[in-house]
């Protein structure tokens, strides 16, 4: 296991080395930062000013050098635009987006299991038909179309719903948070579920393809020649079975919510961390963009590592080992 | 005579195919008596599995309905309800599947499969039924039974899974046990052990079994009364005895007439035929001898000496080898043109390895192979290409050696045309004259491989391996797959095959009977080892290696007065897996008749 542990360690590493060199070299290529930030009015004695503070006269490798040596004392340098550590901004804005990727993901789990479950057993019950049509269009819909949608009907025509913002929070361990205040939670309803309907579509196919393979198997047969009842059979013998590559695609699907829940945070106005890369990609505030990037890594890397210690835990068959 | 414990009654199963119903068994009927062992006996296709799967109302209700009586304890199992049924299924009637490899739930612990059935219908609590389901690991002999309550499947062998099968099955103390092929994929001697153990249990419960199997061996074993089914139907049921001396019906005497029989052979030197069976008049023709076609002038076409065989296992972060399965083992010996040399073995003892080796499709790691007068060891790329020409293979699954994709004229024209045997355009000419030599026709060359059955599919591998004329052919349990009759048949093909072209055939199986049958020598292949290479008589009629000796013991004798008892073990085939230091002893042999040599065992060599 530590052994398993150390590998690990040793790839991310190696992963963040090279989505940096990328990054960086990507970054120097797109553009000029100086010329979105500086108004068109400065002098050319400005211009040389700023860009010999942001330290853009050096060359790029002697740039990335300098970062690589920050980056290791834990500073990915200062955001161009708001002059504060790139990271302290990021970290503000993650518990926003955390929050809101979780409550996606549980409604995911919530609402998709079970009702795949249902179309695995029942495959052609008019029920199960109607969940595969409705998981079809959780494909196939535009998020931002849907989220459009949502916003008119919940909040303007019927007005049940806020539209935007996070709405009341509470601080728990010095973190705020929406979901403890009933403001919050009506603030959180929508870009959540907005965010969900994607992930349901896919746990429900999941679960359905895992319960309709499952089914087959000779254990089950067995199972009901112990004459056990099919709510065991189903819940114990075949959820368990079917939990293993729910697992993967989960973790996968986690880090995805939380990068790349952009398009939600803008349309609901979440402050969040989509909200702070989209306009950090806009002015190209590099050392931002950067961090972000870096923090994305990292935790893709942590999801992925308790993915595979929860499916050791699901799966005997399958051994942590390093190699 | 006392009421039977289980009786069926006009038993008429349909299954609904394309939104038809179609019946797969017809007016099924048959008694079980209390303590009373009946057999179900059938080749694929035959409705015994759907018989007791109809018994256990197990086949799905959507697409597929059942009509008649089932009577067991004074109730029709057809009209109880489902919540009725299932507290009957595991309790009242036991029952073990053919799979112990999947009949297991692969993500739940051992103990867990067992105490479910304890909790849900004795309702014990779950400390007494830990401890029972303990007792029973502990009645099924497996050992430090407690311990491995904790462990999952995959820490069991096959063997080990049938007996937590059979635990399972037994838990409740049913009155009567049902099981459908619970040895066929396990090996001999495992086989044996299991049908010992079940014999042993069935005395100690009293219990009643139906067994449902393909095997004429393991009927003779086990079984007081017969029912012998063909294509949904009861052609026959009678005490086991009569059957055997006396079957009334053709396809019963046709099935028997087609099952090797492990000492049939007595008085025969060379390999021989099976005798045709007419399936409608059930008239034996009798066998055709063959004719002597082993080349004793000439030198062997394979000769193969010292080959060894290792499989590293690597482990940890710098991929150290912290181990070898010593797959093949310092292995020697010879094959002529027109000679069958069978290796014989149980699962994990190297012949395919053995197989494999021969034309490096597995890299050996020491000796040498001689084909043909060619090093196959030291061959560069062209030279291994011609010579693997003059060798093909056959193996088991007629299922996966064909693409599913590929027209079956195509796939034995395939090798023709890659070593420039034939153009293009004579390829048909040449593969219609290859499908008529098996025994099919010309016309069926556009046709895909799942327009065929097993036989023919096994047929359709034989003649892609005949398209290139090879010297020996290397059939790999090329007839482990197929029914008897279609066994039978497959062999006689082989047989005929060889009289004509003198083709060497090196014959991989595991099963004793066929052997005996198919081969001029024979090599007992024992943890990577041969332990007894000999002609075949005499390693058959006068085994003299221990293995040999418990290898032909265990193998189910097709004759019910010659039944015997064997004491029931828990020994398990042992691994050739060996740490990375292990130098293997060095083996030797005692020649004890001509041709026949023995190896030497280690208490004898001290001595």
């Amino acid at each position: 296991m530590s052994g398993y542990l150390f590998s690990r360690f040793l790839q991310t590493f190696v992963t963040l080395f090279v989505m940096s060199v990328l990054v960086f070299g990507g970054l120097h290529m797109v553009g000029n930062p100086v010329d979105v930030l500086l108004s068109p009015t400065a002098t050319p004695a400005e211009r040389l000013e700023v860009i010999r503070s942001f330290g853009l006269d050096r060359p790029v490798w002697e740039q990335y050098w300098i970062f690589l040596g920050n980056a290791l004392k834990g500073e990915l340098g200062n955001s161009f635009v708001f002059n504060q550590p790139a990271l302290d901004l990021i970290l503000q804005r993650m518990p926003a987006t955390l929050e809101l990727a979780v409550t996606a993901l549980l409604m995911a789990l919530v609402i998709g299991i079970p009702l795949g479950i249902h179309a695995g057993l029942r495959p052609n019950s008019v029920l199960s038909k109607s969940i595969m049509t409705f998981s079809i269009l959780g494909f196939s819909l535009p998020t931002f179309w849907i989220g459009l949608v949502m916003i008119m009907v919940f909040a303007v025509q019927l007005g049940w719903l806020p539209s935007s913002g996070r709405g009341e929070t509470t601080e728990v361990f010095g973190v705020p948070l929406s979901v403890f205040t009933r403001d919050g939670l009506a603030h959180l309803a929508l870009p959540a579920f907005n965010l969900a309907l994607f992930k349901i579509s896919l746990v429900i196919r999941i679960t359905r393809a895992g319960v309709l393979e499952t089914m087959q198997l000779d254990f089950v047969r067995f199972a009901r020649a112990k004459g056990m009842p099919e709510r065991r059979i189903v819940s114990v013998h075949v959820l368990k079975n079917t939990l293993i590559p729910l697992i993967t695609v989960i973790g996968l699907e986690l880090g995805s919510l939380i990068a790349f829940a952009v398009v939600t945070e803008t349309i609901f106005a979440w402050p969040g961390m989509g909200k702070l890369i989209i306009d950090a990609i806009a002015v190209l505030d590099r050392p931002v963009i950067l961090a972000y990037l870096m923090i994305t890594v990292v935790m893709f890397s942590v999801i992925n590592l308790v993915v595979d210690i929860l499916y050791s835990v699901v799966d005997p068959r399958v051994r942590l080992e390093g190699k | 005579m006392t009421n039977p414990i289980l009786s069926v009654q006009d038993l008429t199963t349909s299954f609904r195919v394309d939104g038809q119903w179609r019946d797969v068994i017809r007016g099924v009927a048959f008694d079980i008596q209390p303590r009373e062992t009946v057999a179900v006996v059938g080749e694929s296709g035959s409705g015994k599995s759907v018989t007791a799967m109809s018994i256990m109302r197990l086949l799905s209700p959507a697409n597929s309905r059942s009509t008649g009586r089932i009577e067991f304890e004074g109730r029709n199992l057809l009209d109880l309800p489902l919540p009725d049924m299932q507290a009957i299924r595991g309790n009242r009637i036991g029952m073990i599947f053919q799979e112990p490899m999947t009949s297991l739930n692969p993500v739940l612990k051992i103990g867990d499969q067992i105490t479910e059935v304890l909790r849900h219908h004795r309702g014990m609590s779950d400390a007494g039924a830990m401890a029972e389901a303990a007792r029973l690991l502990d009645r099924v002999r497996i050992p430090s039974a407690r311990q491995r309550l904790g462990e999952y499947p995959m820490n069991f062998s096959g063997g080990m899974r049938q007996r937590v099968v059979i635990a399972i099955a037994l838990a409740c103390s049913p009155r009567l046990l049902i099981a459908d092929e619970p040895t066929t994929a396990l090996d001999v001697t495992i086989q044996a052990q299991i049908l010992e153990l079940i014999k042993t249990l069935q005395e100690e419960e009293g219990m009643s079994v139906l067994f449902i199997t393909h095997d004429m061996g393991v009927v003779a074993e086990v079984s007081d009364r017969t029912v012998v089914m063909y294509r949904g139907d009861v052609v026959e049921t009678a005490t086991t005895e009569e059957i055997f001396r006396r079957a009334r019906h053709p396809y019963s005497r046709a099935l028997l007439s087609a099952v090797p029989q492990l000492g049939a052979m007595r008085g025969h030197d060379r390999p021989l035929r099976f005798p045709r069976v007419d399936m409608t008049t059930g008239e034996i023709a009798p066998p055709q001898s063959t004719a002597d076609t082993v080349r004793r002038d000439a030198a062997p076409i394979l000769e193969v000496a010292n080959l060894v065989t290792r499989f590293p296992i690597r482990k940890g972060i710098l991929r150290r080898v912290v181990g070898r399965i010593h797959a093949v083992e310092d292995i020697s010996f010879e094959l002529r043109q027109g000679e069958t040399l069978s290796l014989v073995g149980e699962s994990g003892c190297g012949k395919s390895t053995t197989g494999r080796s021969l034309i490096r499709l597995e890299e050996p790691t020491g000796g040498t192979v001689s084909l043909n007068g060619h090093d196959v060891r030291k061959a560069g790329h062209s030279e291994l290409a011609s010579i693997r020409r003059d060798v093909q293979m056959i193996f088991q699954d007629p299922f996966e050696s064909l693409n599913p994709r590929i027209r079956i004229g195509a796939a034995i024209a395939e090798p023709m045309i890659a070593h420039g045997l034939v153009s293009r355009r004579d390829a048909p000419a040449r593969v219609a004259g290859l499908l008529e030599r098996v025994g099919l026709s010309g016309e069926m060359m556009q046709r895909f491989p799942h327009e065929f059955s097993g036989g023919q599919r096994q047929r359709i591998c034989i003649a892609r391996a005949l398209a290139l004329e090879p010297r020996l052919i290397i059939a790999d349990e090329s007839v482990s797959a197929l029914d008897v009759s279609v066994k039978a048949q497959v062999i006689n093909l082989m047989l005929d095959l060889q009289e004509r072209y003198g083709l060497g055939y090196l014959f991989i199986s595991h099963d004793m009977a066929v052997v005996e049958r198919i081969s001029h020598r024979v090599a007992v292949m024992y943890l990577g080892e041969i332990v007894e290479i000999g002609p075949r008589a005499a390693v058959f009629e006068n085994p003299r290696h221990p293995y040999t000796r418990k290898l032909i013991a265990a193998v189910p004798v097709a004759d019910p007065s010659r039944r015997q008892r064997r004491v029931a073990t828990a020994e398990e085939i042992r691994s050739p897996y060996r740490s990375a230091d292990y130098v293997p002893p060095k083996r030797l042999f005692r020649e004890v008749g001509d041709g026949h040599f023995v190896q030497i065992v280690d208490d004898e060599a001290a001595a």
